[in-house]
């Protein structure tokens, strides 16, 4: 009897079979790769060789060489550079959308969304003649102030923050509108009160809006800083790691690994460290915030 | 106090609107690029319109044969992909939100770690894995293994939460199964969110390149990224076609951004506070 009774409050069979297609496909896609990748990194592999156990060798070679540590420092400068901008413009164009009436700001969204759905390759070819020495826009524009021109993409110094600026072209409009999302979301009332008390538009920043939107900026501080440290086709496409390894961000540095190399253990271990790397980074920015968040009430 | 508020709305206005042009900016000048010459693109001094209007660039790229065929084909697999994106995820959605069954924390958790593993860390051992089934240079390549997401059935699964139980008893007392529940319940309600999740499902098929790159050898199953960035590589010079050729791969995402935008503008308010 008891048996019955399951069988009518447990849907085992409609259950199982609904689910069977994505977890088959996530075993087979996700699952087992990660699984494999973590046991064949302690091997010397090959496509086109036995496999012979290393140990700890392909980590050590990894965190041993030096390029490897120099492009995690490109990919941390890559995403200091994008991130405090692009969170800066998205929270203060927030506010002027916010301020703007119902018909205008409509057609402000939408253009700043647009260049969201463009992809990484289109936006490199785009930016890489927007960079062109001779017949590019960004030469153009500083010559009309009177600066000379400059090799944006082909010198060390300026071509990472050359990147940066497409990448906050692709990401700003997402980012300003879960700002202004979270605005909205702001009760009028605790203005209202504020103004009472004689507070400035300062104060109001910092006592209300900032406080009330941590979540937001925690989601785009932390989504923005895993994608930034990710960058891959921005460099690979427009300046293919150089000049002299200036934008070898890590995941152009483990693609190039990948396509080049006989032996995977290297690649492997190197996916896997940077999984570790961006995971403990995302928990820190996580730990700092909260552990504010929790003096604050 | 009126001029004030008139000064103020004069420059929240001006800032938007500025803004504005400068991001669709970059997008306005590569389609009138695709009307410039060769090597007008980059011509000395900058000219922002062409010399000369060709119409040429745009009719020479979509009969050439490889450009047409690669925006048919990575069309075609876009829409495959996100049609079955949809209906894997929502029927795992489904029961997740609303069946009870035997492991169903553990399926759970199994389900949900998924979502913290980057696609980078398995790149290797997912080619490994696709290599050994025989999928290599198919076009199920690039369908099979984006086509679970663990993100995109809990986005939908916070939908159905909210969707009221009354209406499945009632169905329930005229007999129904779980499964045709589902069918005629769940999946003519799930429009708001199939768009969201659909159009996310597409974009990431259509500007996906890394991945085409590494399973697909074949020019005729080129995808349209990987098609632009070889033309980029070896055909460098013919820059208006290029920027022709770009431009015309980039329309689709963005008649699909324009045609569904309020309800993706509501998919954002959503997606920021959890």
């Amino acid at each position: 009897m008891g048996k019955i009774e399951q069988t009518k409050k447990y849907d085992n069979g409609t259950a199982y079979l609904m689910l069977s297609p994505i977890v088959i496909l996530l075993t087979s896609f996700v699952a087992v790769p990660f699984v494999y990748a973590i046991y064949i990194s302690f091997y010397n592999w090959g496509f086109y060789q036995d496999s012979v156990f290393v140990g700890w060798r392909n980590f050590y070679l990894v965190l041993t060489d030096q390029l490897f540590w120099h492009s995690i420092v490109v990919g941390l400068k890559f995403a200091l550079y994008v991130i405090p901008l692009q969170m800066l413009l998205s929270f203060l164009f927030a506010h002027v959308i916010r301020a703007m009436g119902r018909r205008s700001s409509g057609i402000v969204k939408t253009s700043i969304y647009i260049p969201t759905v463009i992809s990484g390759i289109i936006a490199s070819i785009i930016f890489g003649f927007i960079y062109h020495y001779d017949g590019g826009i960004a030469n153009y524009l500083i010559g009309l102030i009177g600066i000379e021109k400059i090799a944006w993409l082909n010198d060390v110094s300026t071509a990472l923050p050359s990147l940066a600026v497409p990448a906050i072209w692709l990401g700003f409009g997402i980012s300003a509108l879960i700002m202004l999302a979270g605005l909205l979301d702001i009760p009028d009332s605790y203005y209202e009160a504020a103004d009472m008390e004689g507070a400035n538009a300062f104060q109001k920043m910092i006592y209300i809006t900032i406080p009330l939107m941590k979540n937001v900026i925690l989601f785009l501080l932390v989504t923005g800083f895993a994608g930034a440290l990710q960058q891959l086709e921005l460099p690979m496409i427009m300046t293919g790691g150089g000049p002299v390894n200036a934008t070898l961000t890590p995941n152009l540095h483990i693609f190039n690994h990948f396509r080049n190399d006989v032996e995977m253990g290297y690649t492997i271990a190197a996916a896997l460290l940077m999984f570790v790397v961006l995971g403990s980074i995302a928990a820190f920015i996580f730990r700092i915030l909260n552990s504010d968040k929790a003096i604050d009430g | 106090m009126v001029r004030g508020n008139a000064v103020g709305k004069a420059i929240v206005y001006s800032i938007g609107f500025l803004v504005s042009i400068v991001s669709i900016f970059p997008l306005v000048w590569l389609a009138i690029a695709g009307f410039k010459g060769k090597t007008e693109v980059v011509a000395t001094p900058f000219r922002f319109f062409p010399e000369k209007w060709l119409i040429s660039n745009y009719i020479t790229i979509l009969s050439d044969e490889a450009f047409s065929r690669s925006l048919l084909i990575t069309f075609i697999g876009a829409v495959i992909f996100t049609v079955f994106t949809l209906l894997i995820n929502s029927m795992a959605a489904y029961v997740f939100a609303r069946l009870e069954f035997r492991f169903k924390r553990i399926l759970w958790v199994y389900v949900i770690m998924t979502m913290f593993i980057p696609s980078m860390a398995i790149l290797v051992t997912s080619f490994i894995v696709v290599s050994k089934m025989n999928l290599l240079d198919t076009i199920a390549v690039l369908i099979l293994p984006g086509l679970a997401s663990a993100a995109h059935m809990f986005f939908m699964r916070q939908f159905y939460l909210n969707i009221p139980v009354s209406l499945e008893e009632a169905a329930m007392i005229d007999g129904a199964d779980r499964f045709k529940i589902y069918l005629y319940i769940f999946l003519p309600l799930s429009y708001p969110v199939f768009v969201i999740v659909g159009i996310a499902a597409f974009l990431g098929y259509w500007n996906s390149f890394i991945w085409p790159t590494m399973t697909i050898t074949s020019p005729e199953l080129y995808q349209i990224m990987q098609y632009l960035a070889t033309f980029r590589s070896e055909r460098g010079s013919e820059m208006g076609l290029l920027m022709a050729g770009s431009t015309l791969s980039a329309i689709p995402t963005i008649v699909l951004f324009l045609f569904f935008q309020k309800h993706i503008m509501k998919g954002i308010k959503i997606s920021g506070l959890k």
